[in-house]
């Protein structure tokens, strides 16, 4: 049980209020130049490469949703088992992250902005679209369950909450789409700077939420995520979210370290919300 | 802060020992943490659903009417990650079991169950009590 306290959304509003004077920039965030992006160029000698050089991202990881952080004891014939979900993926924050960008805690809104988010903070489990099973969007749903990375386009798969997801992400140098219709997960394209694979993301819907904190956006976001492999041969996945309507500089999480994992990926079960109805109060927690 | 203690746990924790549970509200928005209550009945049918898995049971009241439950529990991807799945409850269906809920405040037969004991004696228990500190930006 993960339970928010009110006092967070305080917090929250005061470092929209505190951050969000500062002009936007609407410049795409710069390729690592620290010295962690050297510790990612030194690793490559003991990278997975597919044919075509780049290193090979395919394979199943771990979940990047969230999911309860309790144990389960078990017990069969007498016997007591103890079982524990592994929420690493999701919550760890490893800030030596080598190829990891600079990040901030919180997005910056438009001072005129910063009132509405409060609001649907404080209100998530009224206002958050996720919690009534709706479609998290990208980046919210985290890093992919699986990967399938083919020469000229790369597939992501997801198990979220919501239903299963797919992303099919072009890397052959063609543009983004000009007929789709905007979706909660955008349209994608793909490239590699170095040994990073950047996917680019536009033409969102302007219903979902970037963030778990009531982190609205507008249908002018636009979302880089990158993705790389460490050393110890984890993957590495962080996004940045651009959005010059309601941002008032772009926004970039912090890195999350995935490991990989075996497990099959499956069908997610029909999302069935029951228990906004039964709500007699405004308190939550995160949701993912 | 990078390092969220969650001291609502640690508090809920501390007041009901041996009540751990999950939900994607905060369970004190629906139920009453402070009152476990144990429950047994017929299990009638296992919902396999997000965001939790749901069961619904008959409990035979001092009057001698039945009453059916409904349990919701922690998602279906969690209890398959831990080495539970649907047919390990399924199996209880139409069998006698006993649960321990902490049940709705607004009176409603609905429940969080974090304790199921079946016929056999097996037991699945939720546990939090290990969990005391979530990392967190």
């Amino acid at each position: 049980m993960r339970l928010h306290l009110e006092n967070r959304a305080m917090t929250l509003a005061g470092v929209v209020l505190l951050t969000a004077t500062l002009a936007y920039t609407q410049a795409p965030a710069p390729v690592p130049t620290t010295k962690a992006a050297k510790a990612t160029t030194a690793s490559t000698v003991k990278m997975r490469r597919t044919a075509d050089g780049h290193p090979d991202l395919s394979g199943n990881w771990y979940f990047g949703i969230d999911l309860p952080h309790g144990d389960l004891v078990k017990v069969v014939d007498g016997k007591v088992t103890r079982s524990h979900f592994d929420q690493s993926a999701r919550h760890s924050i490893q800030n030596e992250v080598p190829g990891a960008l600079p990040w901030d805690k919180a997005p910056s809104y438009k001072p005129e902005y910063q009132e509405k988010v409060a609001y649907l903070f404080k209100n998530e489990s009224k206002t958050d679209p996720v919690f009534y099973c709706d479609k998290p969007g990208t980046p919210r749903i985290g890093s992919p369950r699986k990967i399938v990375q083919m020469p000229k386009e790369t597939i992501f798969l997801y198990e979220d909450i919501s239903g299963n997801t797919f992303r099919v992400i072009p890397t052959d140098g063609r543009p983004h789409r000009a007929d789709a219709n905007p979706s909660a997960f955008g349209d994608s394209i793909g490239r590699w700077e170095k040994d990073t694979f950047v996917v680019e993301t536009t033409n969102f819907l302007d219903d979902t939420w970037f963030g778990e904190n009531g982190y609205m956006h507008s249908d002018k976001m636009r979302v880089i995520e990158r993705l790389w492999l460490l050393p110890d041969g984890n993957l590495a996945y962080q996004a940045t979210v651009e959005d010059p309507a309601v941002l008032a500089k772009p926004w970039t999480n912090y890195a999350r370290v995935i490991p990989p994992n075996n497990d099959p990926i499956e069908e997610s079960p029909a999302c069935k919300e029951d228990d906004g109805q039964r709500l007699l109060n405004t308190d939550h927690h995160l949701q993912r | 802060m990078k390092h969220r203690i969650y001291f609502a746990l640690l508090g809920v924790a501390m007041l009901v020992p041996g009540v751990a549970l999950w939900a994607h509200h905060s369970p004190s928005a629906i139920f009453d943490m402070k009152k476990p209550i144990t429950l047994t009945g017929v299990m009638t049918k296992v919902d396999w659903v997000n965001p939790h898995i749901v069961m619904f049971m008959d409990v035979k009241g001092a009057d001698g009417a039945v009453v059916n439950w409904k349990f919701e529990s922690n998602p279906p991807r969690w209890f398959t990650k831990v080495g539970v799945n649907r047919a390990d409850f399924a199996a209880a269906v139409g069998q006698s079991v006993t649960v321990e809920i902490v049940a709705a405040i607004d009176g409603s037969k609905y429940g969080y169950l974090h304790k199921i004991t079946f016929p056999n004696g097996n037991q699945f228990s939720l546990d939090e009590s290990q969990t005391k500190e979530e990392i967190h930006p």
